[in-house]
């Protein structure tokens, strides 16, 4: 039933044009930077090695398609929530407010299947969106700027990982920016639970994640406290595979905290629309 | 125009203090440079070991090729990373003999090995480089060690041990040591998570040591190797 259920949610995600926008917002997004990057990279190389290049020379290839998936990665990732957010939080709000909803829960089946079945299409839709940007960034910077050696610039310094040593650190950083995203959708996911339009959730949701991420990036002390439990904070946490040595507290610390939210968030969401009144 | 003067006396007292001392620095300099020049080409294997404060990388492998005067071609897929004042740049100060005059400091011991060390000062003030040093093994004739203060790159110190090709004057190992105080990255540009909680960088200077095996020398190699475009 579950599975069925899923289903439909995922045809139902398939018939919104909305739910291209993300995609289509990538695919445009990554093909300007590749563009840029092919026009005018070696600009990008050289605030990067500037500061150095005074005393050492560089040679090989450093504006590879190793880096351009990384640059391609750090930029979108920040955008992504919101494209997320757009479909997600509509999953339960847009039913309220067509009408549906009514009729969905004249179906027998639980309210928690049903919600949960949600859950799942949209965890389903974050990956598409996150293999999309895997595909277009990754590959296709591949193929367009080959392959090489990983440079990364890092507050203290810069991380040079060798060629053999990048794929497996962009896979998990990859698995770890899912559940980032999943987080996203389970928070837009729950708000939509207690709104009768859609535009409350999505709206909502980009204001949380905009109040968490100033928090996040304000160095006051008395942020100190609350910043390690945000979900924004750990948003970030795929950059971790590109540390060395790996700081696995950390990324063990950052998965934690983005199941807690997750776990934490979807029982609201259960709780919620298991009670809550069909007005519509 | 008095500090012309003096500086004049002082250069002309050191020179013939040297020859007093019975050093001929640009002999012993033109006998490094002939053992030099033996090698009219090599390729050779290559170990970059970076040991930077703020540069994390492990050892690559790759391979160098040089071809008088002054040709020089890395040939690496990986990022590589070496002083600017790498290799060309000694090479460049010992066969240039109009532009640089040769001064004997004073005789030193370096590892158990006699050297004698010898200022390279240019001539005229357009030139990068300040002041060159070299500690020379008269015997064997041999660079020792370099101390090379440019305008663009600071000070770059290089220590050379010999071994395999000793007779070409040609190092197995080069160990520069590079000084990083002035490196400070622009925290905009760096990928950071936690931003306040940078780690501080005591150390002041860095190593990168280049070890060299499997020379083949005067095999030839075609021009068209230092042609590729990097």
């Amino acid at each position: 039933m579950l599975y069925k259920s899923t289903y439909n949610e995922l045809l139902k995600i398939a018939y919104k044009p909305r739910s291209y926008i993300g995609l289509g917002g990538i695919v445009v997004i990554i093909a300007i930077i590749l563009f840029a990057m092919k026009v005018d990279g070696s600009f990008y190389i050289s605030l990067i090695t500037g500061q150095f290049e005074q005393s050492l020379l560089f040679e090989g290839t450093i504006l590879n398609g190793n880096l351009i998936a990384y640059i391609i990665i750090q930029m979108l990732i920040i955008h992504v929530p919101l494209l997320i957010a757009f479909v997600t939080g509509d999953l339960v709000s847009g039913e309220s407010a067509m009408g549906t909803i009514r009729l969905l829960l004249t179906k027998p089946i639980s309210r928690s299947t049903i919600l949960m079945s949600k859950f799942l299409a949209s965890c389903i839709y974050t990956l598409i969106v996150i293999l999309c940007l895997a595909l277009m960034s990754f590959v296709l910077s591949k193929i367009l700027f080959d392959t090489g050696d990983l440079m990364v610039l890092k507050s203290d310094g810069l991380i040079v990982f060798q060629e053999g040593d990048i794929s497996w650190r962009f896979f998990y950083g990859f698995a770890i920016a899912f559940l980032s995203l999943v987080t996203v959708a389970t928070l837009a996911l729950t708000l939509s639970c207690f709104s009768e339009n859609s535009i409350g959730p999505i709206v909502t949701t980009m204001g949380i994640i905009l109040l968490f991420t100033i928090i996040g990036s304000m160095d006051v002390p008395i942020f100190d406290a609350i910043r390690p439990i945000l979900f924004t904070t750990h948003m970030a946490a795929w950059r971790y595979f590109f540390d060395e040595p790996l700081n696995t507290t950390s990324i063990v610390y950052s998965i934690s905290i983005l199941l807690i939210h997750i776990v934490l968030l979807l029982s609201i969401a259960f709780y919620k629309f298991n009670k809550k009144d069909i007005l519509s | 125009m008095p500090i012309f003067k003096t500086n004049s006396f002082i250069l002309l007292i050191i020179l013939m203090t040297s020859n007093l001392l019975g050093q001929k620095p640009r002999e012993l300099l033109n006998k490094v440079q002939i053992k030099l020049n033996k090698a009219n080409n090599y390729k050779v294997d290559i170990k970059i070991k970076v040991d930077l404060p703020y540069i994390s990388m492990l050892p690559i492998h790759t391979k160098l090729y040089f071809k008088q005067k002054n040709q020089l071609k890395i040939e690496t897929k990986s990022i590589a990373i070496l002083p600017k004042q790498g290799f060309l740049q000694l090479a460049m100060i010992l066969n240039d003999t109009v532009n640089y005059s040769a001064i004997f400091q004073s005789n030193e011991i370096i590892n158990e090995i006699k050297t004698s060390l010898i200022n390279l000062i240019p001539n005229n003030d357009t030139s990068d480089i300040i002041l060159a040093k070299l500690w020379i093994d008269a015997t064997k004739q041999v660079i020792i060690k370099t101390q090379i203060t440019t305008k663009s790159s600071g000070t770059i110190k290089s220590e050379y041990i010999y071994g395999t090709q000793l007779s070409y004057g040609l190092p197995d190992i080069i160990k520069f040591t590079v000084d990083v105080k002035k490196f400070k990255i622009p925290k905009a540009l760096a990928a950071d998570i936690n931003t306040s909680k940078s780690k501080k960088v005591e150390k002041k200077s860095g190593e990168i040591t280049v070890t060299l095996k499997n020379y083949e020398i005067n095999k030839g190699i075609p021009n068209s190797v230092f042609d590729k475009a990097r």
